[in-house]
């Protein structure tokens, strides 16, 4: 299958995949994919296996302490050199914005921390900006609606990379939803904080996901997902959300 | 208005169950949002407005002492007496004073947000002046005994039916469904208090430093009713809304109304400057301006300055998905929203707001609107991060991260964790999702199932693939 | 030390002994003037705020002046004693009622009749459809402020294109009160339901004069 890319097929990329905890625990089937799709386009992938959690959940409840000394542990995983790519909108944010507030008052680390963040990208971002792809070689099929991960959109400004590799999918229709770019209420420590409100918030992100007669519904991000899939998955409404990685590799996993 | 921040999560989950209330904030913040984003739209100026209006006001900030000080100097040469008040008790005094002290009995007032901090009204009917709320939703709400629930639309959450109900009782009108007839029927109630009232009281958008000019933005022209009728004139006005010049004025005006209904102008915007002067055959002969610090230089001094470049449009509320599933009563005070849930507790103390900062997803819609482009979203960070500091995070939540952190530290020891959790989560539940957890987690699985872990993690998995030994 | 001064000590220490003064004004600001007509845009723009605009000359917006003003039950007219373009207008309106003629001082004692209020603007401001009524000159604010309907008599000559150009005018030696009117009074307060004449007049008619 030939694909698209604007990057000399003779010269490798060297990327650090960044699983994220989350995608680790839950779905392995995103990591897999997002390593398939950066082969795919002459990335040579190396996962550092020392990494574990960009401590996101700790900065965002007020709890530096401990944000910081994931972030430290999470700097130190990386190598110094070649790009850093992830599955997430949200982690990938974490890293730019998040790290150098926590080390704003640490003048070396904040360097290391500004130095990692220039070279991290989210997936999506990565392949179209850095890679140039412009066609993912993508076999999935079916009705596809996509929904911005807040970070993702606000927080690192990508909004239409993910929707040109899922047009550019010929197996895809691509329907855009109502309110793509509102929040689908999960945010992390929120949802375990403010169920209530995080639940009517997801059951409006669903209302406007299923208007779309979609099969599938896709994000940048593994938390949004798992809020929405959790509501679509109780009630037993007929939608998949399935992670782009794994629209993008073209061979949706179970796990 | 008396303060019930720490009340959220019990007023929230009020909200959530009130199909009434769910209704009109659907309406509601739905139709700022469209309305805002047509006006932004319809105007190339703006993003270059907002860059303008944040730089005035961050030079207004680092340099208030300057500018509030030419303000009150320019106001007191037109014959306006200006008053400080450090706190809401002493602003009560102050207010209080001045009608007894101006003989007054009826007030006629327009909504001013710095006069719901101090519980002016309670302050005045304390001194035997009745208080009659001009803004037609104000009034509503004045009539219903309730608190605002919006910056801008107080009385959001009222139906015409209700409405009409309050009308009858306390108006003696008929009852209507025709929401023309119930503005009628309010107008005329309202222009006799205006036509008799011996004080007009209200707040002010912007005080203009170099001519001493107070600006007043309204739609239903409430505003300067009560600056241009009554004997006397009455602001409550916070120390932050001072800009330096009338030239600067235009940039505000672009921003507000767009910002607030997504309207290119509003109705009515009136530049008072000093009391009647010889010859003009109306206005007030006694102006009053009643400056609010109530906490604004403490916040000048800190890492939230920023904060107070606010212009008070409620955009950030409109945009914001928590505030529209649960208005603005369950924030327990003043304010509500995301300026809110930075603003209360940066005014009352974290400890009397501590559930307000985390009342978000940190979605950053908020900071997109903002037409002065405040970062609420790392405000709320920063304040999170101040709870933990303060000691109001509690027990459970600080061992639970230091347990989280103290895993996350090795990749061995959270890759066994996994891999326990991976079996164990397999065989209870034969693949399928999780659907009930146990506390804290509880409330996320009263409507969502929660993925079950896998059987073996990512990191595993790809030792396995790949070949790697260790 | 009194409250104030106490206050302006604290704002001194908060923003921490400022080196520099406070910051010149910034270059530029308001938005380039579109193209075209400033006219044209200021009756464009009154009429998307839901004003009804006549154009002059006079005897010619008469009959329809006086269809609208019937339309809204109005009885009586009122005018600046001082206004001769307004006198001259209600005058020559008179024959187009039944209309009776009071002042604005019985409107303001509270008169019963549906009235309507003249005045000759000092500025129309193109960009928001905006009518600029001030003080100055010891000029009254009634007929745009009690009236239930407010007509406003704008000479094309007194159109500007910002707001910039209308407050630069005023600035120096600002009157008491500056007004921007634009449209009539609004209130969506009921059910988010847009509805005019909340305090202000009901309808808002400019009567564009060459």
């Amino acid at each position: 299958m030939p694909y698209t890319t604007g990057m000399d097929p003779e010269r490798s990329v060297p990327v650090s995949l960044f699983f994220t905890c989350l995608a680790d625990a839950f779905s392995p089937g995103v990591c897999h994919a997002a390593v398939e799709v950066l082969e795919r386009f002459g990335a040579t992938v190396r996962v550092p296996l020392s990494q574990t959690c960009c401590g996101q959940p700790a900065f965002n409840s007020g709890n530096r302490k401990e944000a910081r000394a994931m972030a430290r542990k999470f700097l130190g995983s990386f190598p110094d050199d070649g790009y850093i790519v992830t599955p997430s909108g949200s982690c990938a944010a974490m890293v730019k914005h998040g790290y150098p507030v926590l080390f704003r008052d640490e003048p070396r680390t904040l360097a290391r921390a500004r130095e990692v963040g220039e070279r991290i990208h989210e997936l999506s971002q990565f392949l179209v900006d850095v890679l140039g792809v412009t066609d993912p070689g993508s076999d999935f099929s079916g009705r596809v609606t996509y929904h911005d991960s807040c970070h993702l959109r606000r927080g690192l400004g990508v909004v239409e990379a993910p929707r040109k590799l899922l047009r550019a999918i010929p197996g895809v229709e691509f329907v855009e939803m109502e309110e793509s770019d509102r929040c689908c209420g999960f945010g992390g420590v929120f949802s375990v904080k403010h169920p209530q409100i995080s639940c009517r918030m997801t059951e409006r992100k669903v209302e406007r996901i299923l208007a779309t007669g979609a099969g599938t519904v896709t994000s940048g991000d593994l938390g949004c997902l798992l809020s929405i899939q959790g509501m679509i998955s109780r009630y037993g409404y007929p939608v998949k959300a399935i992670h782009l990685a794994e629209i993008l590799a073209g061979k949706p996993k179970g796990n | 208005m008396e303060l019930d921040a720490n009340a959220f999560a019990r007023n929230s989950r009020k909200a959530l169950s009130d199909k009434a209330l769910q209704e009109a904030l659907g309406r509601t913040t739905g139709r700022f949002m469209l309305h805002r984003a047509a006006a932004v739209a319809a105007f190339p100026g703006f993003e270059e407005a907002r860059e303008r209006a944040s730089a005035i006001k961050m030079d207004v900030l680092a340099h208030l002492d300057a500018y509030l000080g030419r303000f009150v100097e320019e106001a007191e040469k037109r014959g306006v007496v200006v008053h400080v008040a450090r706190n809401a008790a002493q602003a009560r005094e102050i207010a209080a004073r001045i009608a007894r002290d101006e003989g007054v009995t009826l007030a006629v007032k327009s909504k001013s947000m710095a006069a719901e901090e101090i519980s002016f009204n309670e302050a005045l009917e304390g001194a035997g002046v009745t208080v009659v709320e001009s803004d037609l939703g104000e009034f509503i709400i004045q009539l219903a005994g309730e608190a605002p629930s919006h910056i801008i639309a107080p009385a959001v959450h009222k139906t015409r039916e209700e409405v009409s109900l309050l009308f009858e009782r306390h108006l003696g009108e008929p009852r209507t469904d025709s929401i023309p007839e119930l503005v009628g029927m309010a107008r005329r109630h309202l222009r006799a208090k205006f036509l008799s009232a011996g004080m007009g009281v209200s707040g002010a958008n912007f005080l203009v430093a170099d001519t001493g000019s107070l600006v007043l933005v309204t739609n239903e022209g409430n505003g300067r009713m009560g600056a241009v009728l009554p004997r006397v004139h009455l602001a409550v006005v916070g120390i932050e809304k001072v800009i330096p010049r009338m030239a600067d004025l235009p940039t505000f005006l672009r921003l507000l109304p767009r910002s607030a209904s997504g309207q290119a102008i509003s109705s009515y915007v009136s530049i008072v400057t000093g009391t009647k002067r010889a010859g003009d055959p109306e206005g007030p002969e006694r102006m009053h301006i009643l400056l609010l610090d109530c906490g604004r230089s403490a916040i000048l001094e800190g890492k939230y300055r920023e904060i107070l470049k606010c212009i008070r449009c409620g955009a950030c509320l409109n945009a914001c998905p928590v505030y529209q599933s649960v208005g603005g009563h369950a924030y327990g005070w003043v304010y509500s929203g995301p300026i809110g849930a930075v603003l209360t507790p940066l005014l009352v103390g974290l400890p009397g707001a501590a559930p307000l900062p985390d009342a978000s997803t940190l979605c950053g819609a908020c900071a997109e609107v903002c037409p002065v482009k405040i970062p609420l979203p790392d405000f709320l960070l920063e304040l999170r991060s101040d709870a933990r500091d303060q000691g109001l995070k509690t027990p459970g939540e600080i061992a639970g991260m230091k347990g989280y952190a103290g895993v996350m530290k090795r990749a061995g020891l959270l890759e066994a964790i996994e891999r326990i959790a991976g079996v164990l989560g397999q065989f209870f539940t034969k693949g399928k999702a999780i659907g009930g957890m146990p506390y804290p987690f509880s409330g996320w699985t009263e409507r969502r199932d929660f993925p079950v872990p896998a059987a073996q993690p990512f990191r595993k998995q790809w030792k396995i693939r790949r070949g790697v030994t260790r | 030390m009194n409250e104030r001064e106490a206050l302006f000590r604290r704002l001194a220490a908060a923003s921490g002994g400022h080196a520099a003064g406070p910051g010149e004004p910034l270059p530029g600001g308001a938005p380039a003037a579109p193209a075209g007509d400033s006219v044209a845009r200021f009756a464009d723009a009154f009429t998307a705020a839901g004003g009804v605009l006549l154009r002059g000359p006079v005897e010619a917006a008469l009959s329809d002046l006086g269809e609208m003003l019937r339309a809204e039950g109005v009885t009586a007219l009122f005018f600046p004693e001082d206004d001769a373009e307004a006198r001259e207008t209600v005058e020559s309106l008179v024959p187009f009622g039944p209309f009776l003629l009071t002042t604005a001082a019985a409107v303001r004692e509270g008169s019963a009749a549906v009235t309507a209020g003249f005045r000759t603007a000092e500025a129309g401001i193109a960009e928001t459809g905006t009518i600029v009524e001030t003080s100055a000159g010891g000029k009254t604010l009634l007929p745009g402020l009690l009236a239930d309907v407010h007509v406003s008599i704008v000479p094309v000559s007194s159109v500007v294109d910002r707001m910039e150009e209308a407050l630069s005018a005023l600035a120096a030696d600002a009157p008491r009160n500056i007004s921007f009117l634009t449209g009539p009074s609004k209130t969506a307060d009921i059910e988010q339901t847009l509805t005019v004449g909340a305090h202000g007049p009901k309808k808002a008619i400019v009567l564009l004069l060459a």
